[in-house]
């Protein structure tokens, strides 16, 4: 406390000192991990916020920062004697008004700057010490130093090898210091921001930029060196921000802070108003409306595609075509922010768990840790809550029935804690949300027995099932394991809730487990991209969609070409053999040994395998208009579309078709999916449907 | 077949010579037909990486369109070994959207570009204009 005073004394004498403002943030950075860790939250809190709002302030010339350290010094101060003497505590509100006053003023001044062509880049993304160092090196030596945002090509399906692509071309004629977003990261790479230091002129620099079929839009802004700091910092002083800071520097903080209690509701009030609360009803009815705007943009594309045909030498083409491409880029835009509305961090739920997890392990005597991750994974706001009961059960069995108490786990050898992992993190088009236990792990002699206790199933039948099967077991209507009910869990209603729930969110439910070790059980969920990029193929003469990011190649190949291994049909594609599902029956066309076959390379999570069909279509972007269940009678297919010429396509669901696959013991070959698809009746039902839902 | 202007090389105004590399016939004739309405020649073809490197050596062609899948020798590591011997060597990669990474791999040892499958002609074509760079030039002539 007494070197906080120290420091902020120094750096009222020298205001701009960086080593000094430095020094604050590191005693500023100890006494909030000393304060959280004593306990003392309020105090830590907003030590934090201090600590922030002076990474934030780089220009490290602020008058007022003084006056902040100061009152900070002050406040931290009579907190501690407060906490000491288990007094209520002063107020922060103050402190915190004069931190976020710092903030702004700090922005204020980039956004000064920028005007002024000064020197830090105001932008999005936020620049690490060490690279505004380099920059500042750079500049130094009196090197030009550029800020590149560059846009993506919508057009260009690949965002990192663009960005690879762009980093070589800088790369080759100066020296790029940071990138925004970082290499590893997830986020949506649409823009990418970047420093450079180069020799070359800006006009040179925009050129190299200029890479066809990658990027959009780059800008490039030079960032001068020669701005003296001095008068960054005059111009500062006369800021209202900065006077409003030096009129509270009182030695009674309390008082100051009832002053400003009042302009901090007004401050909150302003905040609160940006925020709008709506119907998702109405986000839904854009989203749909977006997606008649995008059939109706396939419908051009065809309109302007037989155009083209009938007069190739028309003189509008190229207008058109500019028109169109400009369309579709801000139709895109318009969907992605639309389904943006809807996202919202599996934090959200998981935020609950922690204590939740905690109470039970009480409840039934264990203790039990929860490890949580993958918390910032997007997804709808109302899958979210739709999963959020099956979640909370299943979290409830894993401490209940998973995780053995703690007697059981010193006999066999492990940590008298148990620990529950939940993570959430994106695979293709799916959100997979896990739930894992280190506990002893399902028995599925045990299930078996339930299960002809309750007769789920017959003695018979019980004979014949896989160890697969058995622990699908647990998920039928009635099942429990547990020997006695509690309040906790083991009334029989419980996992085939969540499996139902899952299957109507067109979601699926795994359990893996190993005796001993634990259990996973795995919930995977649809993003609801009500929208995808499909690959449309055709079997038996009709029209099926694939979602384009699941193919990972197309291979053609003859009747001939297939083998068989153990009446499975496989394919040998290089160097790997590929399983292959054949849709539909070997027609008599097929069976021609000479018939020529497209197969689609489809990854499935950790699976790859070949799916057979006769004729390629095209890829399409497709609005997934959802089947209710007396439509469609199976779950092959996910979804229908309609296209720009009013054909329906049916999109089929991988997932199920692919277990439908492995699950099927074929008695002869070629059989393995026969009767898969749809009948006749299904799909004019179908098509109605689908027709009925457009207006 | 939509209508290009014939892109030249800049130094002696003759066609720009091609060697393709992909496994799959179809997709070499198919890359072979493009270069064709694009004013360029076919200096020659392999179907794997190896094939590749002796095939450059032999051919000096303007540009590769290097396929990433192949068997013997990937298309990366072949990029990577041509670029060795000859910097100057442009190499476009032709790949699906699955094997980004291996794009990006591929454009940190060197490839100048890459193109997406399905190929399209005015994608190609773009991405050709731009790794020639001032070496290439657009004839003037058939509309743009």
């Amino acid at each position: 406390m007494q070197s906080l005073n120290e420091e902020a004394l120094k750096l009222e004498k020298h205001p701009g000192d960086a080593e000094t403002v430095r020094s604050i943030r590191r005693i500023i950075h100890t006494l909030k991990g000393d304060a959280a860790a004593c306990g003392y939250r309020e105090l830590s809190e907003s030590a934090h916020e201090l600590e922030d709002a002076l990474a934030v302030e780089t220009a490290s010339s602020h008058r007022g920062l003084a006056d902040v350290a100061f009152a900070a010094a002050d406040i931290f101060g009579s907190m501690l004697r407060s906490y000491r003497r288990r007094a209520k505590l002063p107020s922060v509100e103050a402190l915190r008004k004069m931190i976020r006053d710092l903030g702004e003023n700090s922005t204020n001044k980039k956004r000064m700057d920028k005007k002024k062509a000064a020197k830090v880049p105001a932008s999005k993304a936020e620049w690490t010490e060490y690279e505004k160092l380099e920059v500042q090196n750079a500049l130094n030596q009196g090197k030009p130093v550029y800020h590149v945002k560059a846009q993506f090509d919508p057009r260009c399906a690949m965002p990192v090898a663009a960005r690879q692509l762009l980093l070589n071309s800088l790369g080759a004629v100066g020296q790029v210091v940071g990138v925004r977003p970082e290499t590893d990261s997830t986020e949506s790479t649409e823009r990418l921001e970047l420093l450079l230091v180069s020799a070359l002129s800006v006009e040179k620099v925009t050129a190299k930029c200029r890479i066809p079929m990658v990027l959009g839009r780059a800008s490039v802004e030079l960032i001068k060196g020669k701005v003296p700091k001095r008068a960054a910092s005059a111009k500062r002083s006369k800021e209202p921000s900065g006077i409003s800071i030096e009129s509270i520097t009182e030695d009674a903080p309390t008082s100051a802070a009832e002053e400003y209690e009042g302009r901090e509701k007004l401050h909150l009030g302003a905040v609160a108003e940006n925020i709008l609360r709506v119907d998702a009803e109405r986000i839904d009815n854009v989203l749909n409306l977006v997606g008649e705007l995008i059939i109706g943009k396939s419908m051009l594309q065809q309109a302007f595609q037989e155009l083209i045909k009938h007069s190739p030498k028309e003189s509008m083409r190229g207008r058109l075509a500019d028109a169109m491409a400009f369309q579709s880029r801000v139709l895109n835009d318009l969907q992605r922010s639309v389904m943006k509305i809807r996202m919202v961090p599996v934090e959200q739920l998981f935020r609950r768990f922690p204590r939740m997890v905690r109470d039970v392990a009480k409840q039934c005597g264990k203790e039990v840790d929860l490890v949580m991750s993958g918390q910032d994974t997007d997804l709808d706001k109302s899958l979210l809550d739709a999963i959020a009961e099956p979640l909370t059960h299943l979290v409830r069995n894993a401490v209940a029935h998973g995780i053995e108490d703690a007697a059981e786990r010193a006999r066999v050898g492990k940590p008298a804690r148990g620990t529950i992992r939940l993570d959430a993190y994106h695979q293709g088009n799916h959100v997979i949300v896990e739930i894992s236990d280190d506990g002893s792990g399902v028995d599925s002699q045990k299930v078996k027995a339930k299960a002809l206790e309750n007769k789920i199933v017959s003695a018979e039948e019980a004979e014949r099932l896989s160890e697969a099967d058995i622990l699908g077991l647990v998920f039928r209507p009635g099942f429990s394991t547990a020997d006695e009910i509690t309040e906790i869990a083991g009334r029989g209603v419980g996992l085939d809730v969540v499996q139902s729930v899952l299957h109507r969110l067109k979601g699926t439910v795994e359990i893996e487990t190993h005796p001993g070790q634990g259990t996973t059980f795995r919930l995977k969920l649809p993003l609801t991209l009500a929208i995808i990029k499909a690959l449309l193929f055709r079997v038996e003469q009709r029209l099926y969609a694939i979602p384009l990011n699941t193919v990972a190649e197309i291979a053609r190949a003859r009747e001939s070409d297939l083998h068989r291994v153990d009446n499975y049909e496989v394919l040998q594609l290089r160097n790997q053999v590929l399983p292959l599902v054949r849709l539909g029956r070997p027609s008599a066309q097929a069976t021609q040994q000479a018939a020529k076959i497209f197969v689609l390379v489809i990854t499935l999570g950790e699976r790859k395998l070949g799916l057979i069909v006769e004729a390629l279509e095209g890829e399409e972007e497709l609005v997934i208009k959802a089947l209710d269940d007396q439509t469609v009678s199976t779950d092959l297919v996910s979804g229908a579309s309609i296209l720009g010429d009013g054909r329906v396509v049916l999109i089929l669901n991988l997932a199920a078709i692919v277990e439908r696959h492995t699950n099927s013991r074929p008695g002869e070959p070629g059989r393995v999916a026969s009767g898969m698809l749809l009948s006749h009746a299904d799909r004019s039902r179908i098509a109605q449907t689908v027709s009925e839902i457009q207006p | 077949m939509e209508q290009f202007s014939p892109v030249k090389r800049s130094k002696d105004g003759q066609p720009v010579r091609y060697l393709v590399v992909d496994d799959s016939v179809f997709a070499r004739k198919n890359l072979a037909r493009m270069i064709e309405t694009f004013g360029g020649q076919l200096a020659g073809e392999a179907g794997d990486g190896m094939t590749a490197i002796t095939e450059y050596e032999r051919t000096h062609p303007d540009i590769v369109l290097m396929d990433i899948t192949m068997p013997q020798m990937e298309g990366i590591e072949a990029a990577e070994k041509i670029v060795r011997q000859h910097p100057e060597a442009r190499i476009v990669m032709v790949s699906s959207v699955g094997y980004q990474e291996n794009i990006v791999a591929a454009l940190q040892r060197g490839a100048r570009h890459f193109v997406q499958k399905p190929v399209k002609p005015e994608v190609l074509y773009e991405v050709i204009k731009y790794v020639l760079g001032e070496d290439g030039t657009v004839a003037a002539g058939a509309g743009a």
